[in-house]
């Protein structure tokens, strides 16, 4: 017997977490996209998705946020901290290589400075997850030593049943009292749960060898990295639907008055990012840029912070305009 | 106050207009317990508020044996830079820091140190020399080689001078070919071929070079030529930063972050990331 959460048992849970003072945030379908968005009615949750457009990082490190109100005088000014808005939430049916993320994010978040912004509103935060049982061509968790049904990152894992309806593993403690608080939302069940979808490994890609070829410099040079990048158009598309990436930019946005300063997210892979007011800039080609990409992913997540800098969710695939394929550049970094 | 991106209010106290579209502030904090309690090591940095605008880094480029203030000299560049020179004394600005790590001063007890900078390169360097001309005592003989594109792109002018009068510092000044007037007195060349013609020894002797990327280039090959082993040469790094605390993936150099193992590196420390700072 196993328990199991059923689309009443979701929709009461909907409900019950809303008059307790939770947020609820699902995947939902949005302008003909599955988009994780915070969600009122059982109807609008999708369940028949591969993975949603965004990343859940959203709800932690929002795309932008608001850190101090500035009202500024002639000569005096006035800085009131803007406190973040960090309601308990509930992300439901998020992907497991999406949970994986929220380590590698927190980690970063906390390196020695602690982000508040991140910490508390990740620290109010339940993730249930959702096993994979389809997914796409782009898809390649399995590429980065993860699986389709990862528990880690998650409070709660489910997997969906031949009957339409999950099967519950509480994976943390804190997944383990939002189970026992609700548990009569939830029945016993013998149903059996679907197989898992699991990703095509795309021919060789040995994580260590990349690893170890991006430890030292030696790559630099390497006109490998012009050729597999030459196509990208620096858009930043890949960065800002990735699930682990930070990178972010503080800025003033108002008037002479009255301003606000914001942290807003920002990407690596755009041409002024790091250029000095000298007009020097250190990532001077697209080749670069994309090399200092990739080696957050591989190289500086582990050795800076032990986490996983990819968890081949493949959104940079997806929504990449000229379609270069980060596992592409893993096969030619792993021979 | 808990939010690591919010800055403090500073008060501007002093002005001195260095150079075309080059000034220094002395800024003092108008929190009073923060005003007496301040404190950093030389070669750290902080990231400047202009308010409305944003904010940019810059080191503090005073020594930490000056108390009570602090000060930093910037170039009018870009949008955050020409909104902080349109403030002037009395206004306020935000400063937070101080950040990244700093030259090892008590590591440098005993030894002659040469300092070498380039055009706007030398405010982290001034802070370091003011600093060894503070406990004079202290250190051997001391070494500027200051050098900017033209006489009025110097920097400091009024220290320059100071330090020219000074029997115990030997120091050079140099303007790039052409760039010099009918009463310059110092030299004409490029920084890295003034330093090799100074041909300073050696010898128990820590180099400091800070200034435009190529120039650094040049000097450590330089510096090579005279003797000097990587070990005994330090530089400081700036990289563009938005959050200063290891975060915004502006400031690393491949793995290494300049916000938090920088921005001061020993030359052995830069041959390994070369190609990309």
């Amino acid at each position: 017997m196993a328990l199991i959460l059923n689309k009443t048992g979701l929709d009461r849970l909907i409900h019950f977490l809303g008059n307790d003072g939770y947020n609820f945030a699902a995947p939902v379908m949005d302008g003909g996209k599955v988009r994780y968005k915070h969600v009122e009615l059982v109807e609008e949750v999708e369940t028949d998705y591969v993975i949603p457009a965004n990343s859940a990082k959203e709800f932690f490190f929002p795309q932008t946020e608001t850190i101090a109100e500035i009202e500024i005088g002639k000569t005096n000014v006035e800085l009131t901290p803007v406190e973040p808005n960090a309601p308990r939430t509930v992300i439901f049916g998020v992907r497991p290589c999406d949970a994986v993320s929220f380590a590698s994010l927190r980690a970063v978040f906390t390196w020695d400075f602690i982000d508040e912004s991140y910490t508390k509103r990740a620290d109010n935060g339940v993730i249930i997850s959702i096993a994979c049982t389809q997914g796409d061509d782009s898809c390649f968790c399995t590429s980065v030593g993860l699986t389709p049904d990862a528990t880690e990152g998650s409070d709660i894992l489910l997997r969906e049943t031949d009957k339409d309806d999950y099967i519950i593993e509480a994976v943390t403690e804190r997944g383990k009292e939002l189970v026992d608080t609700y548990k009569e939302l939830f029945i016993e069940a013998d149903h059996k749960a679907k197989p898992i979808f699991s990703p095509a490994i795309p021919g060789e890609i040995d994580l260590e060898k990349v690893a170890a070829k991006l430890a030292t410099t030696d790559h630099y040079g390497d006109p490998i990295w012009p050729e597999l990048t030459r196509k990208c158009v620096g858009c930043g598309a890949c960065t800002f639907s990735c699930p682990t990436c930070h990178c972010f930019d503080i800025t003033d946005e108002g008037t002479a008055f009255h301003s606000e300063r914001k942290k807003n997210w920002d990407a690596c892979q755009i041409d002024n990012f790091t250029l000095h007011a000298s007009g020097h800039n250190p990532r001077d080609t697209q080749a670069k840029r994309w090399r200092n990409r990739f080696m957050c992913k591989f190289h500086i997540y582990q050795t800076k912070w032990d986490q996983k800098g990819c968890v081949g969710c493949g959104r940079c695939i997806r929504v990449c305009p000229v379609r270069l394929d980060i596992t592409e550049v893993m096969e030619e970094f792993s021979k | 106050m808990s939010d690591i991106y919010l800055p403090k209010l500073v008060t501007i106290e002093d002005v001195v207009e260095e150079a075309p579209f080059v000034r220094s502030y002395r800024l003092v904090f108008q929190d009073e317990e923060l005003r007496e309690n301040f404190s950093f090591e030389t070669g750290q940095f902080g990231l400047y508020s202009a308010f409305g605008y944003g904010e940019s880094t810059f080191c503090i480029a005073s020594s930490p044996t000056q108390t009570g203030s602090i000060q930093c000299t910037f170039r009018a560049s870009g949008r955050v830079t020409n909104a902080l020179a349109e403030l002037s004394i009395g206004d306020t600005m935000g400063f937070r820091g101080p950040y990244g790590n700093s030259f090892p001063v008590d590591e440098w007890k005993g030894k002659n140190m040469l300092y070498i900078a380039g055009g706007i390169g030398l405010p982290p360097v001034r802070s370091v020399i003011n600093y060894s001309l503070d406990r004079r005592e202290d250190f051997g003989d001391i070494t500027v080689v200051y050098g900017s594109k033209c006489v009025d792109d110097l920097v400091y002018k009024s220290e320059l001078a100071h330090w020219d009068e000074r029997a115990d510092i030997r120091c050079i000044q140099t303007v790039d070919p052409g760039g010099e007037t009918d009463d310059w007195t110092g030299e004409v060349g490029f920084v890295p071929t003034v330093l090799e013609e100074a041909a300073p020894d050696p010898e128990n002797t820590i180099a400091v070079i800070c200034g435009p990327p190529i120039m650094i280039k040049f000097c450590l090959a330089a510096l090579e030529k005279l003797g000097f082993s990587s070990d005994q040469v330090y530089t400081t790094l700036e990289n563009k930063m938005k959050c200063g605390v290891g975060k915004c993936g502006r400031c690393n150099v491949g793995d290494i972050y300049v916000c938090k193992e920088g921005p001061v590196y020993t030359a052995s420390h830069i041959k390994k990331m070369y190609s990309d700072f």
